[in-house]
């Protein structure tokens, strides 16, 4: 669902080409440096027909909590509560901050990407000062100049997503 | 032979049925009681991260309760096992510090065990109560109310993302008084953001001079030099700050010092957070009234001329090493590099040819760095040699490395710059009492060592001139200002200092010559106009004197130093009502100032009131015990109003402390002579001669004692040596004759 409760009920409205998923957690320290660089990449594609939604799935993130983090961090993405963590089983993460690229087949979303959004991190504690390498941003592009899509060059370093008692 | 064996044997069963009984106790524990957050992983939450990591702190999340503990389970366990955290960054075994952070092996094991057995919260009657850390920690002073609170002028606002920003705040010292700084406790605003900080003295306000327009948003710079001003004031201690320390409490004995004008500057590491951050940090400072007892001393090794690392290096070593003058307990110790620094090493060889280490950093990063103070201060005797080798990897493996491709790296002040200094706290120990101050000898085989590497460091040549200054060398220190002033253009500040150097070594004419040339080079040259001021004082040139002050007051009319010399010269060409309005100003200004209190105790003698002289001069002697010249005046005074006996106690003081003066033994002399003291106050008289014989009062001041004390003989030499030395010298002539009418009638 969003913020407003609302269950989402399609990720990928008409005239959409891809979803990119950013999955994200408000207490978790790298997700949050890695806000801004989300919504770089928002403005990069927009009008290309790319969906992107910032995804919190663990459980302690609240729509109020999300809610007053969004405010702190004027972050205007799209935001999903991924109650059930369906969205974290479907796009195969682990972590926060870890992203995910579907493209549109018909009616099917076929994932072509998951992982790291770039190479800012390569472990806790091993930082970079700058990323070489946008991973995320690449897969994008490839994405939607329909050409094959690179895949992450190392694994997405983060908070791992709490999974929710059944 | 059979009976010891029989022993020992015994022995060894014994010891292995210990050994078998412990090896079997285990599962029997394991699986009675399972790793619980209650029992074994609170206490070492609790002792080694909520310092940090609790609301409000300068960790990024809280691990205070059990839900938060189990929240962060996965990442406690990744981080803990690389040892990420908690942050500590020296090899354990290369040297014993306090504080070590770094996590018993037994711990990491619980802590595995407990996150990969499902993280049992177990019987929370067993959880230790947590510790407490207020409700708005962070917000408000631990130690309580400060004695003074600076403020950054302005807010700074950190960009929600980008590279680190290491960032440099002025803060004025706004107090006319000095004060003794015994502990000071930062409140960053934004204390997740913040890495570290260094808070630096500027005893001469030289930054904030040299950044006029843009010193209260800050200035950008990861380090930077400041202008320690002309006197000798090594910096002595390590003011850095961590979040998890948010007090810094110096050690009893050892407080710092900040004085009328000085600035502190806080130099800040921040990390973007994700979202923009206003910051305006605080400082508190806490007071003690008691001065400094014992005097540490910073020092420092590097090579920053060899910092010059091609691009791609692998293992590019830096090396420097200094031998120790004097026995030091080093302190603490602050390795320092930026990005490409890897491994860092500081020991000492010790003159047995030991190898004692200071400390070992395997794998370093700059965010993590920290000051680290050892347990027990380390004994390094006279003759040790202190060495620091630092190794960078420039190549593109360091993920550190701030140069994508890698490029050449010099030396410098920018993060994508390098440095690799080791700083050492050190207090030298085992001094004669009345050795001169050893800082002098640590300062000198610091800036000869600079000059090894660069002969040329103009710096360098100033503190080491400056270090022979405090030596009593005088020869040397003018051939050191005479080669700075050679390399640094006639630099005004190193003339003054020359000059000083000539007064000092006995050549007034010389020194009058470098004062003049340095107040032509800079007409703002004050301290030249001063010390020449106070040198025409001494050659009693009070109309000459009098231009020096005039000319400085124009351009600081609050300089109180500036206030009482102008009194002194007025005093000189007596002018004694305008000079007491310039004592009086500035003692307004500086109630403490010592020429002024002296000037003003001179006219309340020669207007009738030597009490309230003594007033004066027991401030002035209060406030700097070692002024034997003071002393005198005091006991001067003490005499006029009868206290003689707290006369002669102020100038034997003033006599421990100027042995070689011979004024002070004759007026010695003289109070023990009003005391009764016969015998006494002729050892004095005769002390004085012994250090200037050529003193027919003195000669004649004896024979007038030895007389008293029936030393007939004795006394009719010296008049006839006063008579010698000033054949028309009426007294000693008068004198004589009257010790051969005695003699005669006897």
């Amino acid at each position: 669902m969003n913020l407003n409760g609302t269950p989402v009920t399609t990720l990928a409205p008409e005239g959409t080409r891809a979803v990119v998923l950013f999955f994200a957690a408000s207490d978790c320290p790298i997700s949050n440096r890695y806000i801004p660089e989300f919504t770089r990449l928002r403005q990069e594609f927009a009008g290309r027909g790319v969906q992107f939604l910032e995804v919190y799935p663990n459980p302690d993130d609240t729509a109020a909590r999300v809610q007053q983090h969004a405010a702190q961090f004027r972050d205007e993405a799209s935001v999903v509560l991924d109650t059930e963590q369906s969205l974290v089983r479907m796009a195969r993460v682990t972590v926060t901050p870890e992203a995910a690229v579907f493209l549109r087949d018909e009616n099917n979303l076929r994932e072509v990407y998951h992982g790291r959004i770039d190479d800012r991190y390569l472990a806790v504690g091993s930082e970079r000062p700058h990323a070489l390498h946008h991973d995320l941003e690449a897969a994008i592009s490839s994405a939607l100049e329909s050409r094959p899509v690179p895949q992450p060059g190392g694994p997405a370093v983060g908070c791992a997503i709490v999974t929710r008692q059944p | 032979m059979k009976s010891k064996r029989a022993t020992f044997a015994g022995v060894f069963i014994a010891a292995l049925v210990l050994v078998t009984m412990r090896v079997t106790s285990k599962p029997v524990r394991a699986a009675d009681a399972p790793v619980t957050y209650a029992r074994q992983i609170a206490p070492i939450l609790y002792k080694n991260c909520t310092t940090c990591h609790h609301p409000g702190g300068a960790g990024p999340f809280s691990l205070m309760t059990y839900a938060d503990a189990r929240r962060w389970g996965q990442q406690m366990l990744q981080v803990t096992q690389i040892r990420y955290m908690p942050p500590w960054l020296p090899e354990p075994g290369y040297g014993d510090f306090a504080d070590n952070r770094r996590l018993l092996d037994s711990d990491l094991k619980l802590i595995q065990l407990w996150v990969t057995t499902g993280m049992a919260q177990g019987d929370s009657a067993d959880a230790p109560a947590p510790p407490g850390y207020g409700e708005r920690w962070g917000e408000t002073w631990q130690l309580g109310t400060p004695d003074l609170v600076l403020k950054v002028a302005k807010p700074f606002t950190l960009a929600s993302s980008g590279t680190d920003v290491f960032r440099n705040f002025v803060l004025p010292y706004p107090l006319k008084q000095t004060h003794y700084v015994r502990a000071m406790e930062i409140l960053p605003g934004t204390p997740q953001v913040v890495h570290h900080a260094n808070l630096l003295i500027d005893r001469t306000a030289s930054f904030r001079r040299s950044h006029p327009n843009d010193w209260q948003e800050g200035v950008a710079g990861m380090e930077l030099e400041v202008d320690a001003g002309p006197a000798f004031d090594p910096d002595s201690h390590f003011l850095f700050w961590k979040p998890d320390t948010p007090v810094l409490t110096e050690s009893a004995g050892m407080p710092w010092r900040l004085d009328p004008g000085n600035d502190l500057i806080l130099n800040m590491h921040l990390k973007p957070s994700g979202k923009p951050e206003s910051m305006q940090a605080e400082i508190g400072l806490y007071f003690t009234d008691k001065p400094p007892e014992k005097q540490p001393m910073l020092l420092q090794l590097e090579d920053d001329e060899a910092l010059d690392i091609p691009a791609g290096a692998h293992g590019f070593v830096v090396q420097d090493e200094m031998k120790l003058p004097v026995d030091v307990e080093v302190l603490a110790v602050y390795p320092h590099a930026h990005y490409l620094g890897k491994d860092l090493q500081g020991y000492a060889i010790l003159p047995s040819g030991q190898k004692k280490w200071l400390i070992w950093i395997r794998n370093w990063d700059i965010d993590r760095q920290s000051v680290y103070r050892y347990r027990t201060p380390v004994l390094l005797p006279k003759g040790t040699v202190l060495h620091m080798r630092y190794t960078y990897d420039n190549s593109g493996d360091n993920i550190h490395n701030p140069n994508e491709p890698p490029i050449r790296v010099k030396a410098g002040n920018r993060s994508v710059d390098e440095m690799g200094h080791l700083w050492l706290q050190v207090l030298p120990v085992n001094q004669r009492p009345d050795a001169p101050d050893p800082r002098y000898l640590l300062e000198q085989a610091w800036m000869e060592n600079k000059l090894r590497k660069d002969p040329r460091d103009s710096i360098a040549l100033f503190n080491l001139a400056g270090a022979y200054m405090g030596e009593g060398e005088y020869r040397q220190a003018i051939a050191a200002y005479q080669k700075e002033v050679a390399v640094d253009a006639n630099d005004p500040r190193a003339l003054t200092a020359l000059g000083v150097a000539y007064e000092r070594a006995g050549d007034s004419q010389q020194a009058v010559d470098a004062y003049e040339k340095a107040i032509t080079n800079n007409a703002e040259q004050i301290d030249a106009r001063f010390d020449l001021g106070r040198l025409e004082l001494n050659q009693d040139d009070g109309l000459h004197a009098e231009q020096q002050f005039r000319a400085i007051l124009a351009q600081q009319p609050e300089d109180a130093g500036a206030h009482s010399g102008l009194g002194l010269a007025l005093l000189k060409e007596q002018h004694p009502d305008a000079a007491q309005t310039e004592f009086q100003r500035a003692l307004q200004l500086n109630p403490l100032d010592a020429t002024a209190l002296d000037g003003s105790a001179q006219l309340a003698i020669a207007s009738g009131e030597p009490a309230h002289a003594v007033d004066l001069l027991e401030t002035a002697v209060k406030q700097d015990g070692k002024d034997a010249e003071m002393r005198e005046h005091l006991a001067m005074a003490y005499a006029q109003v009868g206290r003689v006996g707290d006369a002669a106690a102020q100038l034997k003081a003033a006599a421990t402390l100027t042995p070689d003066d011979p004024t002070v033994h004759a007026l010695l002399s003289q109070v023990l002579t009003t005391t009764g003291q016969l015998n006494d106050a002729i050892l004095e008289q005769q002390k004085a001669l012994h250090l200037d014989g050529n003193d027919p009062d003195g000669w004649n001041n004896l024979g007038v004692l030895e007389a008293k004390a029936g030393k007939a003989s004795e006394a009719r030499e010296d008049f006839e040596h006063a008579l010698r030395l000033a054949p028309d010298h009426a007294q000693a002539r008068a004198n004589l004759a009257r010790l051969q009418a005695s003699a005669g009638n006897h």
